[in-house]
């Protein structure tokens, strides 16, 4: 049985941020993920910006947490030396009706949420954008917009609450919580048993399962799939190009990313599978002819890889952040929708304090906010190169293999380091990744996975296949 | 800094060995490869059938004694020179870091990449199981099985060696040919342990966290479904010169390097040969490129 103060249920970029925000406190914490990994979800395939939220709900609890993460986000992407690109973002009228909308929709909720949109004309656009639709008519920018590492982020919090003393356990799955008066007990599929005093429940698309489990039933979580397609050409792509939005949704986006490509996407589908990620030719077909309307060079850009994710839409109009009906000693994080990453520092300090509160926690006095300087790091200089495509060398996957929070999986790997995202998508590489997994790590390769548990890339030992054969 | 090379070879691969077997030498000549060994990303298919002039080259190959060998070395920057009669900088790295190279003639010769399922843009989830020859061969040369039940795709000969040879590893293997003419060596001698499809399309895939479900078409409107938990996708190469991006050197839109009839490319003194110019999954395009070269350089026609 292992007693903590506080369990986090989930290790997407959401549980890693309030992780890291709890190891503030005096306070024995701990962060429980089912997937062999951490970031395997929602948080590893969406379009990596951070949002002002200048568009949203005025007066809802997620304008309030996106306006302070604005605030938190520049000591964050110092202290943890995060990949960021202040792009802004420009959103494009191509019509007299997007014009209007800017002007009667955009401009004041923006006002609403505090957040000062600049407008241009179509000179302006033309002159700063080249790369535009020249059929633009006018638009406005906001300044605030970017674009980040998602992958490292979601890392780095969880690492520097590791640093700071939390615990993680990954590849578990939670199979039964019971919320008592005082405590909560929480059991996972290996057997391990949780004794917590408080459990922060931040498991995504999952989250109202977890609820469940604790018999509360009072919301549901959705899946909407969001696909991209990723495009290694730049052509110029120097901000977030916006659609004015329609009533369903923000429209097909092209937006730089901190690896040099350019991410087209994404689409907005309602599905019925929390599984569901798979890419559709209907789907890759509305997101090129989304980005011919506003940027045509980007259309017919060759793409290196297409992926879906899953937003977790939850059932109430808003953040679902709020005790359970089970009982006070379980906090539900859920339906964060698609803004988990750009209010993911409020995010973290808002449900620290609940916590705080309920338990009573003090704050320490030797919390460390900020992670050792990456890439100082004596590995990264050493080695030949092992992923081709991207010239990631193997000092760079040593490093990778031996941080404090080394990869569970094959795609861990390669959010760490870029290697087996490129051209090739690690065709050429990943036979030396599994030597070097196996010499660092002792992974064998048959249970190594890629991403989830069963997906090792390779079944069996040929001498094996011999003997059963022979 | 150290002297110049009057020829630096970038990568050992089939057009790079043809070149030096058919006699292409200099003064002072290095040749640099992301590998551990001569031979290129073919090589662990060998022996197969309708590779024996490649075998042959890669048995009898030596090396000449006054050519400086570097192996894991992976050549990740060009810089052309500034002026005429300068050498040309290549941007290595190996093992202990990062080295600047200079020669005054460069051969380009570092080949190709395989085309993904991702770059086809084939529909579906991205399960494990989804891999290319080069891949599938590795994993075999490391003594493991790639998968099951396989379904490998496409029409080269090179495809074929791999269902082969997956296929004499005891795995079930279903060759599924992709549209356009199939390689002549395809039609002969099938192995009896495979099943071979006539030509169909791809068009998506299923399963996850496994792969379980290909989906084919030949006709619009009419499809058909294979079990398998492996994909081996072998349609096509693409010239491997991501790392010339900001070299200056004109490349086609499909990224294969331009050159004239001299294997010049548009930078004086730098020439490239086989896959880097023309892409493809066969490998007799490479040998040829590189005897001509070779003749060519030895001519004093460059």
């Amino acid at each position: 049985m292992h007693h903590v103060d506080v369990l986090v249920i989930g290790g997407g970029v959401v549980g890693c941020a309030i992780l890291r925000e709890l190891s503030r406190y005096q306070a024995s914490i701990a962060l429980v993920e089912c997937n062999p990994d951490i970031g395997e979800g929602t948080s590893k395939a969406n379009s990596a910006i951070i949002h002002t939220g200048f568009d949203a709900p005025p007066g809802s609890l997620e304008a309030r947490l996106l306006a302070e993460a604005r605030v938190l986000w520049p000591s964050i992407i110092k202290d943890l030396h995060i990949p960021h690109l202040p792009t802004g973002a420009l959103m494009l009228a191509l019509t007299p009706e997007d014009l209007l909308t800017i002007e009667n929709e955009i401009l004041p909720r923006a006002a609403l949420n505090g957040v000062a949109l600049q407008r241009l004309a179509r000179e302006e656009i033309l002159e700063s954008a080249p790369y535009v639709n020249p059929e633009v008519l006018g638009g406005v920018f906001v300044e605030g917009e970017g674009v980040i590492d998602p992958f490292w982020t979601t890392r780095a919090y969880c690492e520097n609450a590791l640093c700071n003393g939390a615990s993680i356990f990954t590849g578990e799955k939670v199979r039964e919580v019971c919320v008592e008066e005082q405590r909560v007990m929480v059991q996972t599929d290996v057997g391990r048993a949780f004794a917590a005093s408080l459990v922060v429940n931040a498991a995504g698309l999952w989250s109202d399962e977890i609820a469940r489990l604790a018999g509360d039933v009072s919301f549901t979580i959705r899946p909407r799939k969001g696909q991209f397609v990723i495009v290694k050409r730049n052509d110029g792509v120097g901000q977030i190009i916006l659609p004015v939005p329609s009533k369903v949704s923000k429209g097909i986006l092209v937006t730089p990313t901190v690896f040099g490509g350019v991410l087209l996407g994404p689409t907005a589908e309602d599905v019925d599978e929390k599984t569901d990620l798979a890419t559709t030719a209907e789907g890759l077909r509305m997101i090129r002819e989304g980005v011919q309307r506003y940027v045509p060079g980007m259309a017919r850009a060759e793409s290196i890889r297409q992926f879906a994710g899953l937003r977790a839409v939850g059932s109430e109009n808003d953040y679902i952040i709020r005790p359970s009906t089970a009982g006070r000693r379980l906090l539900h994080v859920a339906g964060i929708r698609s803004t988990g990453l750009s209010a993911s520092p409020a995010l973290g300090r808002y449900v620290s304090r609940l916590v705080r509160d309920e338990l009573g926690l003090s704050r320490r006095g030797d919390f460390q906010p900020e992670l050792p300087a990456a890439p100082a790091n004596a590995w990264q200089d050493a080695g030949e190169v092992v992923c081709l495509c991207h010239s990631i060398t193997r000092g760079e996957v040593l490093a990778a293999l031996h941080n404090p929070l080394p990869p569970g999986s094959l795609d861990g790997l390669k959010r760490r380091t870029g290697a087996m995202s490129g051209e090739c998508q690690g065709n050429l590489c990943l036979p030396r990744i599994l030597d070097l997994f196996r010499q660092e790590l002792g992974y064998d390769p048959l249970v190594l996975p890629k991403h989830l548990p069963q997906s090792a890339p390779v079944t069996a030992r040929l001498v094996d296949i011999a003997a059963q054969e022979g | 800094m150290d002297k110049p090379y009057t020829l630096a070879i970038v990568g050992a691969g089939i057009s790079a060995l043809s070149a030096l077997r058919a006699g292409l030498s200099s003064e002072r000549t290095i040749l640099l490869d992301y590998q551990e060994n001569p031979g290129g990303f073919l090589r662990p298919a060998l022996p197969a059938p309708g590779f024996e002039d490649y075998a042959t080259l890669i048995q009898t190959s030596r090396l000449p004694g006054q050519l400086t060998a570097c192996f894991n070395a992976t050549a990740v920057g060009l810089a052309p020179a500034i002026d005429d009669g300068e050498p040309h900088t290549l941007l290595v790295r190996h093992r202990s870091g990062v080295e600047r190279i200079r020669a005054y003639r460069l051969l380009l010769a570092c080949g190709g990449l395989e085309l993904t399922r991702e770059q086809a843009q084939i529909p579906g989830s991205r399960p494990a199981g989804i891999m290319t020859p080069a891949l599938a061969h590795q994993l075999l040369n490391r003594g493991y099985a790639p998968g099951q039940r396989i379904v490998v795709y496409g029409s080269s000969r090179y495809t074929l060696a791999t269902a082969r040879r997956l296929a004499r590893a005891g795995l079930f293997v279903t060759l599924v040919h992709s549209p356009g003419l199939p390689d002549a060596s395809i039609l002969i001698d099938p192995s009896p342990s495979l099943n071979i499809l006539p030509p169909a399309q791809l068009v998506s895939l299923a399963g996850f966290p496994r792969l379980e479900r290909l989906t084919f078409s030949r006709t619009p409107g009419e499809s058909f479904s294979l079990l398998a938990d492996t994909l081996v996708y072998g349609t096509e190469m693409r010239a491997n010169t991501g790392w010339l991006k900001s070299s200056g050197l004109a490349l086609s839109e499909q990224g294969a390097i331009k050159v004239d009839q001299h294997y010049l490319t548009s930078v004086p003194g730098i020439y490239a040969i086989g896959t880097l110019v023309s892409p493809s999954l066969d490998h007799t395009d490479s040998l040829r490129m590189g005897r001509e070269f070779a003749a060519l350089f030895s001519e004093g026609s460059l």
